[in-house]
């Protein structure tokens, strides 16, 4: 097994006896039945967040540095929290999380970000030109000193992901959902990530489109050596590397075997 | 609904007993005040007429209108005898307290906390400009003369609640409406501060505008309250307008101090630890 390899070093990325639970709704008297909890949709998930209900409970996981993880599960199970938890945009109310060994909550949030990229489920661009866009990481303090890359290194990244001819000067807001995913894709890459958490990223998409992204995720991984933890409901087909299969479910995360892989 | 008619009050009773001390105004007999009350009658009719539905309210906020305005006449007048700095400082809290009370029940957001902060921060900087005006431009001595300080610190206050108001709720809702665009740039790096630098950008816009352009309408389609109570008053309009210049420009400026200021602390409480949006 992988493990015995690895064993003296840390996981890239670790659970240890995580539990979430959403926040109670604000002004809400805590109540433990079932009072017809309203449900509020939030934003770049797919399922509402029930005031209150807990999500996870005693999750444990260690993601290998250079590991490919897909995690599937019912819809509102927790994937995209647990996708979250990983850069600090949920917090978990029990259990640690860890990136090579070190509790995350030890590093700055934006250096942990940009360490751990996180693509959003629905590619959000900002105003401006696919140029400007692929410079806004650049652009934050927690990048100052860095050198950003000129348009040749930009024009070669977005052919990576089969979108180099999207023209650098173009409003990114005047792209295709396709073509938006894959500029914020080569956006997150370009902060050099040692993962990268994908949230549904091709649900929406062309079969074009999502084959370049998925393409991309897995030369991320393969050829930069990047960790990939994807949630997905197993529409994507890999051509190049066996992932890990988990299904969360009833709050718990559950090993799954491949479906007949060489 | 107190606090805009005690600082209003506070405003145009001031304004009047300055003005009315300089010479002499006509005075309301009780039965010409009564008289008045044609005009809520009116209003009254309008309601029933048209099915409108205000009727109670509009017997209510006569009966306030009546109640509060003499209630701050007295006070005032006491305050002014007294001449005590503490007195006076004591009254601007309190009308302070009422300006940010209102401003708060206007902002509908409910999941973040910011009830101190908007009461500090409104009563700094409002003082600081009232102090200024006072103290160095009218250059009133003491610079605390109640005569001056509290119709000053009260059009300060009644007219920049509004806007930190409207900027407090842009905030707020563009947070909500904006979340995946904060999102999206914190995964890319972003501090909380840098994540929302557009959003704080257009809701100390949105507060500030309505001071601006009243500085384009003034004189023109406006003949503002404290310059009009000064020329009732018999000033000269010349001098009135001298202190209508002052006041336009103070509340500009107040508008920007207290709405920046505000949108900035208030920015902070809309971010839980770890630089976590909390509205979305």
């Amino acid at each position: 097994m992988h493990e015995a390899k690895r064993a003296h070093r840390p996981p890239r990325l670790a659970l240890l006896g995580v539990g979430f639970a959403y926040a109670p709704q604000p002004g809400a008297t805590e109540t433990s039945g079932n009072s017809a909890p309203s449900a509020v949709p939030s934003a770049g998930q797919g399922s509402p967040a029930i005031p209150g209900r807990q999500v996870l409970s005693g999750v444990d996981l260690a993601v290998p540095a250079g590991a490919f993880v897909q995690l599937a599960g019912p819809s509102g199970a927790g994937k995209s929290t647990l996708l979250r938890l990983f850069c600090r945009l949920e917090e978990p109310q029990a259990g640690a999380v860890l990136l090579d060994g070190a509790d995350i909550r030890e590093l700055a949030p934006p250096l942990l970000r940009r360490r751990v990229a996180y693509l959003q489920q629905t590619p959000v661009v900002a105003p401006g030109s696919v140029r400007e866009n692929l410079l806004l990481p650049f652009a934050f303090k927690a990048a100052a000193g860095e050198v950003p890359p000129d348009d040749a290194a930009l024009v070669a990244l977005l052919a990576r992901l089969a979108a180099g001819d999207i023209p650098l000067g173009q409003e990114a807001a005047t792209l295709s959902v396709g073509q938006r995913q894959r500029l914020c894709l080569a956006r997150a890459l370009l902060t050099r990530p040692d993962a990268l958490l994908l949230d549904e990223p091709v649900s929406a998409l062309d079969p074009e489109s999502a084959r370049a992204v998925m393409d991309a995720a897995e030369s991320y991984c393969l050829d930069d050596g990047g960790t990939v933890v994807l949630v997905s409901h197993a529409e994507f087909e890999p051509r190049r590397v066996s992932p890990q299969l988990f299904r969360l479910e009833g709050g718990r995360l559950h090993p799954e075997t491949p479906a007949a892989e060489a | 609904m107190d606090a805009p008619a005690a600082i209003s009050v506070a405003t145009s009773v001031a304004a009047g007993a300055t003005a009315a001390a300089s010479s002499g105004v006509l005075h309301i007999e009780n039965w010409r005040l009564a008289l008045a009350l044609v005009f809520s009658l009116v209003a009254g009719g309008c309601s029933l007429a048209l099915k409108l539905g205000l009727g109670r309210d509009i017997a209510i906020g006569t009966v306030r209108t009546f109640a509060q305005l003499f209630l701050m006449g007295w006070v005032l007048g006491w305050v002014f005898q007294a001449d005590s700095p503490w007195l006076v400082m004591g009254l601007f809290l309190v009308m302070a307290g009422a300006a940010a009370h209102t401003a708060r029940g206007r902002v509908k957001e409910k999941a973040v906390r910011f009830a101190w902060p908007m009461y500090g921060g409104m009563a700094a900087v409002y003082l600081l400009v009232t102090v200024t005006v006072t103290g160095a431009i009218v250059a009133a001595k003491p610079w605390w003369t109640p005569q001056y300080f509290l119709p000053i610190g009260g059009m300060v206050l009644g007219n920049s609640m509004n806007s930190v108001a409207v900027a407090l709720d842009r905030l707020f809702s563009d947070m909500r409406a904006r979340a995946a665009e904060i999102e999206m740039r914190l995964c890319l790096g972003a501090d909380a501060a840098e994540a929302s630098a557009d959003i704080v950008r257009s809701a100390v816009r949105a507060g500030m505008i309505p001071a601006v352009n009243s500085m384009m309408a003034v004189g023109l389609v406006s003949l503002p309250g404290m310059m009009t109570g000064q020329i009732l008053g018999g000033s000269d309009p010349t001098l009135a307008i001298r202190y209508q210049i002052v006041v336009m420009l103070m509340i500009v400026g107040a508008t920007a101090l207290g709405s920046t200021l505000l949108t900035l602390i208030i920015r902070r409480r809309c971010f839980g630890p770890g630089m976590r949006p909390l509205l979305r």
